[in-house]
């Protein structure tokens, strides 16, 4: 048998009664930092709220009819307060057979299809009066019925709008408890390029642990 | 055989602390400690389930006015929380009325505005984040899920050579989260809704693993409602807020569905790619598509599924 400890009994005493208060003071601060939560629940940022205008319900543009319904300044479609009567206004077309839109027109932008044949200002608006639109087989429109223009060329499609299948809608279902809201053709199609524009989309899912600061780690499959 | 020598004893002071006894007051600090720490939770526990709440019967079993007295017991719980009086309702569905999504490919151009619009109208959590719409980012030429994204961060969509599917819950005719539940929490309603009793639901998280669509939510925390986004148009099994510990899904915003309206999500798709209606109708938009459009999928169709969720294409 090894002999013991060769300490003085009461300086063995003294030394293990301080470790002993030595640990009952950590485990004393752990229970309280355990209590305090600190590191039981990792702080991370909290998610932004999205942008209320990617809630937006409101159709992109308005057309004649809203502007008119709406009372609002309709100086742009009183073509004679520039034009003059019974006298065709010029077209100019560059050597690609692009069409030169003058400088009075310049917020237009030409882009009727990938080809260049529907180009022509007059395809639609009616030369000898600008006041109103026609179609190819002589029908006269006004501007508020773009939609039936649109659609002397392009019939299957609206044929689905007729039926409710294309373009956009809102209001109720059931035509029993209210009206449904339809849009029209130029309510999101720009007549002049009518292809409808890139945009940017809302924010992605957020991960679960906070935003990801490294984008090489963007997983890819 | 030796005697064992006299072991040192430490009687001679009342004062001195044995080892042992150390060792036994340690034990029973930390173990006061761990128990104090394992319900610290209960901290947190703010909104207790009221006794009213938990003695409520099942939905089926509610009479009306049991059902008047649980809505009231919903605001009330609802305005205490969030300091918004809400209007909450129990819409049942109508005879006649069977509900079909149809969803146009060829419209679709990734923006994921129905995303958020979903998350505003169905009072989904914010932080952290619930969305019951997934939108997938798939390349042309391809259905195959596996090579789909739906965290892609581009700039400006549609990307070229992508198409994007959004997927949620596909209201299908043969559910398979409605058979796994073991305590009847969801079911499928007449017009074709699989709704989810909130209060009913035990978070067992089945219907979750079932569902191939991964149309499921489950409230990990307690769901993040900032109140000045709150919808105060409620309705029982749709949007009311939710709780910790329960699952949810679309439910084809059933408070607007069935008073008549259209969903959030379909009303804010800048193509009007999403068309909603009763199909037994037959002169319904969705009719017509099913009749006249080239509609070629249900979601995973080999499932046995039947959703109720139509892809098509225009061209």
């Amino acid at each position: 048998m090894p002999t013991d400890t060769p300490l003085a009994p009461g300086n063995r005493r003294a030394w293990t009664n301080g470790v002993l208060a030595a640990l009952t003071g950590i485990f004393a601060l752990m229970a309280g930092l355990f209590l305090a939560n600190l590191w039981g629940r990792p702080s991370r940022p909290a998610n932004p709220l999205v942008d209320e205008a990617f809630l937006d319900t409101a159709p992109w543009r308005q057309s004649y009819a809203d502007l008119a319904r709406a009372k609002e300044d309709l100086s742009d479609f009183d073509c004679y307060a520039c034009h003059e009567k019974n006298e065709p206004p010029p077209i100019r077309y560059d050597a690609d057979l692009n069409i030169i839109i003058p400088e009075e027109h310049e917020t237009i932008k030409m882009g009727h299809g990938s080809h260049q044949r529907n180009n022509h200002c007059f395809n639609c608006h009616n030369e000898s009066n600008l006041l109103v639109l026609h179609t190819r087989d002589g029908r006269e429109l006004s501007f508020a019925e773009s939609s039936v223009l649109c659609g002397s060329c392009h019939g299957p499609t609206y044929g689905d709008w007729e039926a409710g299948a294309h373009g956009r809608i809102s209001g109720y279902w059931d035509r029993s408890r209210g009206p449904a809201h339809r849009l029209d053709c130029v309510n999101c199609h720009n007549p002049h390029a009518p292809r409808i524009p890139s945009r940017t989309p809302a924010p992605p899912p957020s991960p679960l642990r906070g935003p990801r600061t490294d984008p090489s780690r963007e997983p890819t499959h | 055989m030796a005697t064992p020598p006299p072991v040192p004893s430490d009687k001679t002071s009342d004062r001195a602390l044995s080892r042992r006894s150390f060792l036994r007051s340690t034990a029973a600090l930390s173990g006061l400690t761990a128990l104090a720490a394992s319900l610290s939770p209960l901290r947190e526990l703010d909104d207790f389930t009221s006794t009213e709440q938990f003695l409520q019967k099942y939905y089926k079993e509610l009479t009306p006015e049991e059902m008047t007295r649980v809505l009231a017991r919903i605001e009330k719980e609802v305005e205490r929380q969030y300091g918004i009086r809400p209007h909450v309702r129990d819409l049942r569905p109508m005879d006649g009325v069977e509900f079909v999504y149809c969803l146009n490919l060829t419209r679709c151009i990734g923006c994921r505005k129905c995303v958020h619009a979903c998350v505003a109208e169905n009072n989904l959590s914010r932080d952290p984040e619930i969305q019951y719409i997934r939108v997938l980012k798939l390349p042309h030429g391809s259905l195959d899920v596996e090579k789909a994204e739906h965290k892609y961060t581009a700039d400006q969509v549609p990307e070229k050579g992508f198409f994007y599917l959004p997927v949620q819950c596909q209201q299908c005719r043969n559910p398979a989260c409605v058979k796994v539940c073991p305590v009847h929490a969801t079911w499928q309603e007449s017009d074709g809704i699989t709704v989810i009793d909130y209060d009913w639901c035990i978070g067992c998280r089945y219907c979750e693993a079932a569902c191939p669509y991964w149309a499921r939510r489950f409230n990990f925390a307690k769901p993040g409602l900032p109140a000045e986004r709150i919808n105060p148009d409620m309705s029982y099994l749709g949007n009311r807020p939710r709780k910790l510990g329960v699952m949810e899904k679309c439910h084809f915003c059933i408070q607007r569905t069935r008073a008549g309206r259209y969903p959030a999500c379909l009303e804010v798709c800048p193509v009007g790619a999403r068309k909603f209606g009763n199909i037994l109708d037959p002169n319904s938009e969705v009719s017509y598509i099913l009749r006249e459009k080239r509609v070629f999928i249900q979601l995973k169709e080999e499932m046995g599924t039947s959703p109720r969720f139509f892809y098509y294409f225009d061209k």
